[in-house]
Formats: structure tokens, sequence, C-alpha cells
């Protein structure tokens, strides 16, 4: 038996999914959150023995697709035909949701309301007569609040009752009527009868309450932006400077007791595994292999993980309590102006926790340009693979100086905005052309235990990674790095004879200009990032033999090994952070490649946003490491007319794009 | 009269959606945004302006705004 989840953008069809299947798809407070269809098996607990597929699709306002959600819901209920519709009411809204309602009781499937977020309702003193309603609508309504899971086995249990049923259409009329604007219209006023009929209010949506209150600070013309930079800052300075390293690092009470990190535990693991190696007397090259090559190489990754699952977390209550909107409509005056839709801020706050699903989330914007524009630079938002590698040349170069971090995200913002108006430049569209219109959902306490699963479930994720696509290229790595050409062990001292050094450095000399020397270490990491942002770090820590990169005890050690984790990358500091750039802004991982691929559709802007990464990234870093250099040191660094001449051919090139666009 | 310059927090009865873009009028028109049915300014700000449209608060630009011309009750 298969059940569609169909109702309204923010009803809560994926929660009530998440809740029945036990699956942890992405919730949030807004429209727009699922765009993709996903399909599971409801838990015993509420199907018993029977097998029940719950399949949860992208919110709709009809079954007219206007919009590519819709698209998506409407196509499925026609062509895929589902046992039993559920359709999930927002109980708070019932004027706007039973529209659709109308238009779905009239295909012929047998279906049953979930009249959901019934709490507000109590909340606020709203009544509806459910009896009533499942008596004029015809087919069974049940009351549920899906984030306690109130109300779902009952759900289930109409459900299942409705199997094989006929579907009475509760509206001749209506149903008769030829399709079109006429007939809607007096689908709505039936609605609107219908409503009176069953809902008793005391609070109307039409007058002004303490939620506006707080919208009119929220999203204040001049108060607004400060307070999305402070909110923003405050998630990544928790996960990065305050909590995400005391969970990585350990931490000592004031008695002396230290409860150990992540990072303590993995190094403690290491040394164990060394030392039952040496007990055993295994093959040494073996020994390196597992030590240095694969856990070394994991472990400095997973060190991490504590930063990255908190910025999730945080990520996941900032989804939930319904700032998200609230951002848009702050942010839509301002990224007007560079050609975006203020629903670009979505993808790009979503994309500082993984890309991929941050490029899904530039569906919503209705503008095919708009959408383009915000696909092609959420991958310049740094993600939680690329915390990592700003945690690392923070701490080497840096003295773990919190600004590196800020400044990255900030740089980030800064690189789209300029990119936006370049992109708008060459493809000539029009920025003012575009309307923008965002649902404000009510505010609500976010939900704790929510946002820990979230966590948990994506740092689940961030380990699987580690322990496949990040392990078998660290050794991989480790094994090209071992061996020169002719398949010999590398000779000590003679690193530059390996296989991984040939192959790096012709990588190595395209980055002099940025790093003012030929390191293939450094080059062979960036290009191992393109597989998965977090082996830029597994890479280098292979390549130069040091994993433990997050340090252990105390602040004196963590300046000594920063100190000689600088020392061992043999670059300077101003070298380090263009390296660092040029690493978050180049073009992402595979995987977020792939998702751009998909939402672009048209190659040249699949092509023509990579050009666009590769170009703002060696710009950008080219720029940092010389103008650096000549302040440090009085002097241009390595490479500077090499560097300046490939700057100036990408200089020409967009000019050229621009000024052609300029003749048509 | 048009959003942008009718009272706050009193209901207005929409007299005419123009915008001159037909996909974003047909999904308005879903949100029960079009002529002839109710609507309120809840609050208005720069660049932007908060409505009441059956029971569900919207956020929409100056453009859209001006676009959507309205009837005292």
């Amino acid at each position: 038996m298969k059940i569609a989840l169909v109702g309204n953008p923010n009803s809560g069809k994926t929660t009530v999914f998440n809740m029945l299947t036990g699956r942890n798809e992405t919730v949030g407070n807004r429209a727009g959150v699922t765009v993709e269809k996903k399909c599971a098996l409801i838990k015993k607990l509420y199907s018993g023995e029977q097998e029940i597929t719950a399949v949860d699709l992208p919110g709709a306002y009809s079954m007219s697709a206007y919009t590519a959600e819709e698209h998506i819901t409407g196509n499925y209920i026609k062509e895929e035909a589902p046992d039993v519709i559920v359709n999930i009411v927002d109980a708070a809204n019932l004027s706007r949701s039973l529209f659709f309602t109308t238009q779905l009781l009239e295909l012929g499937i047998p279906m049953v309301i979930a009249l959901n977020k019934t709490d507000i309702n109590k909340k606020k003193g709203t009544r509806i007569n459910c009896e009533e309603l499942s008596r004029l609508l015809c087919c069974p309504v049940v009351e549920t609040v899906s984030t306690r899971a109130e109300g779902l086995t009952a759900l289930v249990a109409a459900t299942v009752r409705q199997l094989g049923t006929e579907q009475p259409t509760p509206f001749p009329a209506l149903a008769q009527l030829p399709q079109g604007k006429a007939a809607d219209k007096k689908r709505f006023s039936q609605v609107k009868k219908l409503v009176a009929q069953v809902e008793t209010r005391k609070v109307f949506t039409k007058d002004r309450n303490a939620q506006d209150r707080v919208d009119m600070i929220l999203t204040h013309p001049a108060a607004g932006i400060p307070i999305f930079a402070a909110v923003m800052f405050l998630v990544f300075q928790v996960s990065q400077s305050w909590l995400g390293p005391v969970l990585a690092d350990g931490y000592t009470f004031e008695n002396g007791f230290t409860l150990p990190g992540l990072v303590t535990l993995i190094d403690a693991f290491k040394e164990q595994v060394s030392f039952l190696l040496e007990q055993a007397e295994a093959n040494p090259f073996l020994t390196a292999l597992l030590t240095e090559g694969i856990i070394g190489g994991v472990s400095a990754v997973v060190g991490f993980l504590p930063l990255v699952m908190v910025l999730y977390f945080l990520l996941s209550l900032l989804e939930d309590c319904g700032y998200m909107a609230r951002a848009t409509v702050v942010l839509d005056p301002l990224f007007k102006k560079v050609g975006l839709s203020g629903k670009a801020v979505i993808p790009f706050i979503v994309g500082t926790g993984c890309a991929v699903p941050g490029i899904m989330a530039a569906r919503t914007i209705p503008n095919q340009n708009e959408r383009n524009a915000a696909v092609m630079l959420t991958p310049f938002m740094p993600c939680g693979a690329k915390l990592p590698v700003i945690a690392l040349f923070a701490g080497a170069f840096f003295k773990d100086a919190t600004w590196v971090g800020t400044l990255m995200y900030f740089a980030g913002i800064i690189l789209i905005l300029l990119c936006a108006l370049l992109v708008n430049r060459i493809t000539g569209s029009d920025p003012k052309g575009s309307y923008f219109i965002i649902e404000l959902p009510e505010y609500k306490l976010p939900d704790g235990k929510r946002a820990f699963r979230d966590m948990c479930s994506r740092g689940g994720e961030y380990i699987l990674k580690a322990g496949t696509v990040i392990l078998l290229c660290n050794a991989a790595i480790f094994l090209m790095q071992s061996f020169d050409l002719s398949l010999q062990p590398v000779a000590e001292g003679m690193a530059d004879t390996s296989i991984l050094a040939h192959i790096a450095s012709p990588v190595a000399a395209l980055l002099v200009p940025i790093l003012g020397v030929a390191a293939w270490q450094m080059a062979a990491a960036t290009v191992t990032g393109f597989i998965a942002k977090e082996n830029v770090v597994g890479t280098l820590a292979v390549c130069y033999g040091i994993s433990n990169l997050i340090d252990t005890e105390g602040l004196e050690m963590l300046e000594g090994a920063g100190t000689q984790v600088a020392a061992v990358f043999g670059i300077t500091r101003v070298a380090a952070l263009a390296f660092l750039m040029f690493n978050l802004f180049s073009p992402p991982c595979f995987a977020a490649i792939g998702a751009m691929n998909a939402e672009l559709k048209d190659k040249r802007w699949l092509f023509g946003g990579i050009a666009l990464q590769l170009a703002v990234a060696y710009t950008l870093s080219f720029l940092v490491y010389q103008v650096g250099t000549l302040i440090t040191t009085g002097s241009v660094g390595a490479g500077f007319s090499g560097g300046l001449i490939a700057v100036l051919v990408i200089a020409a090139v967009v000019t050229g794009l621009c000024l052609r666009r300029k003749k048509l | 009269m048009d959003l942008m310059t009718i009272q706050e927090g009193r209901e207005h009865i929409i007299d005419r959606v123009q915008t001159g873009d037909e996909a974003l009028e047909n999904f308005l028109f879903t949100l029960g945004c079009y002529a002839g049915e109710p609507i309120t300014v809840i609050a208005r700000r720069w660049g932007s302006c908060t409505v009441a449209i059956k029971d569900g608060r919207y956020n929409m630009d100056t453009r859209l705004a001006k676009a959507i011309t309205v009837v005292e009750m």
C-alpha cells in the first residue's frame, strides 16, 4: 500500500513523514524546504502488520503547477496513482489550504485529511468542528500535531480504512465546471462558506499581533542586516571558536579533572594501533600505510567533526524557528541591487552546511536567471567540509584567530554579491525585472531534540565520507607518495621523485603565484579537494606526516603545534591565507558540481559557473598573496609576472563577454 | 490606491492585480490574492510590506505591492 503526503508548503508534511517512517529528512519552518519526493516504509508501530510506503511530496497550493515543486507533486498524484492521499492541512490556515483539498477530492483517490498544527489553534482559541468538516468533505479528518507525533496512530488507521473505498466528490457542481479561473473562484467561495460553517476564531489574521512586532524589528531596514550578520556570526563563532573546539580538544575543569575531546581519543587510538602493530612486528610499510596514510588522514578529518556537528545543530535550530524567511525579507532589497532574489539567501545559508542541499534549495526562486545565478554562487559560501580547512589554516598560521573564519564567510558573501553583478552583466538580465513574495511562517520555539537528531545524522554522513571517499583518497595519496615512477619505494629525503610529486608538479607550477613556492603537496591537496573538500586536510596530513591538527592540551601546546605545522608547510602566512582562499572559492567538490549540473540544465551555465569559480578563486588568491607580500616584505612575491598574465587574460575574457552582451 | 498608499491594519478589497507576469498572477491566485478578495497591509517598511491574505502572512516587495490596487471595503 502506498500513501502520498500532500498539502500546502510548510503544513508539516515532512515532519509527519519523518515521524511515521523514522527517517530524518530536512524540515524547516518555511515554505519550500522539500523540493523532491521521498519514499520510505512506515514504522511497524503505526502500520502494524501491513506494509505501507509513505511518499513525501513538495508543497503545493493547487493542482495547477505554477512552481517547479508543484509540478512534481501534481505529476506524481496523476501518474503514480497512490492508494490513499493523506492531505496535510494547516489547521491555522483553513481558508487557503482547503482550496487544494477540494481539488484533490475530485481525483477519485481515497483521501484522509490530517488537520495539522492543531496546537497553534488551541493557543489562539480557534475551534474547528472536525466532524462537520469530515461530513462536508466526505472524507475522514484526523487532528494531528506532527511535531509531537500526536494523532498519527489514528491517522494511519484512518488511512488503512480508506484503502479500496470510493472517494465521493463533495461538490459535484464544482467538478463539472470547465477548468479555469472562473471555476477556481467558485471553488474559493465554496471554501469560504465551508470555513464559516466549521471554524470559530477569537484571533483574526488581519489584526496585528506580537509576532508582527517581532517582525518589525527583525526585518527593519536599518536593524535587520546587522541582526542577520550577528545571528550568522554567532552561529560560526559558537561552532568554530566556543563549543566546537571544546568538544574536539576536551575540557579541563578547575579541579584538574579533564574531559577528553574527540581528538584526544583518536590520538590514543592511533598510538594503540601503532603499538600493537609494532608488538606484532608487522611489515613497517603496511604499518605506515595504516597509521600514517589511513588512520592519520582520516583522523585529521574526523578530528574536526565536533566543529561541523555544532554548526549543523545551530543551522537546524535556525531553520526551525522561522527566522530564515525573515532573513530573505531583509536581504531582498540588497540582493536585488546585484540582480539576485532575496530568496537566494536560503541557498546561501543552507550552503554553509553543505552546498548540495543549498544548490537544490535554489529551486524555490521563480525567475530562471536569478535561480541560475544563485546555483552558481552558492558554493562560494564556505560549507561544513571547508570548515576543517579553515580551522587547520587558522590554527597553523594564525594562532587560531577567529577572524580568519569570519573573514572567509564575509569574503564569500562579498564574492557572491560582486559575482552576481558580473553574471548579470554577462547574461544581460534585468535585475529589476522580478517580483518578490514569501510566506512568513509563525515563529516557533526550535525543537532541540530534532536538531540533535539532525546533527547526528549529518555527523554520521560526515564520518561515512571520512571512512570511504577520504580514506581511499588518503590511501592512494600515501601509496603514490611512497613509490617513484619505476614503482620503487621512495628513498628518505627523495620525496620529490614520488609518483605524486610528478603528477602534482604541473599544478604546483600554476600555484606558484599564490603560494610563492612550488609545493606539490599543496597542489595534490587542491586536486583531491575537488573530490571532497575535507581531503585538503587529509592530503596535507598524509603528505607532511602530521595528523594532530587540532591540539589537545591547552593554549601553549596549541601554539606549539601551530608553529610546528606552519614550519612544516614552508609557506608564509600571507601565502597560507591566499592558498586557503583558493581552496575555499575554487570549484567545489564533485558532489556539488553534480548538483549544479542537475539544477542548471544548460551546459553553458554549468561551464560558465565552474570557470567563474576558478577565475575568481585564482584572481583573489593571487591578489591576496602578491599585495600581502608587497605590504609585508616590500616587494612582490614569486611568480608575479606569470600570475599577472593569467589574471590579465581572465580580465580580458570577462570584459570581452560583458562587451559582447552590450553589442547584442 | 495600491498597497503602498493605503492605511495599515485596515482591510481592503483587491481591485486589480496587474504585474504583467501571468505565472506570478496565477500563483497569487492560489494564495487567494485576486480581485474581489480582502487584503490587509500589516506593516510597511523600506523596500517591502507585510500583508495578510486569507489566514496567511506574506511579505512582498514594493514593486509587487504597487501592482496590487485596492478599494475601500
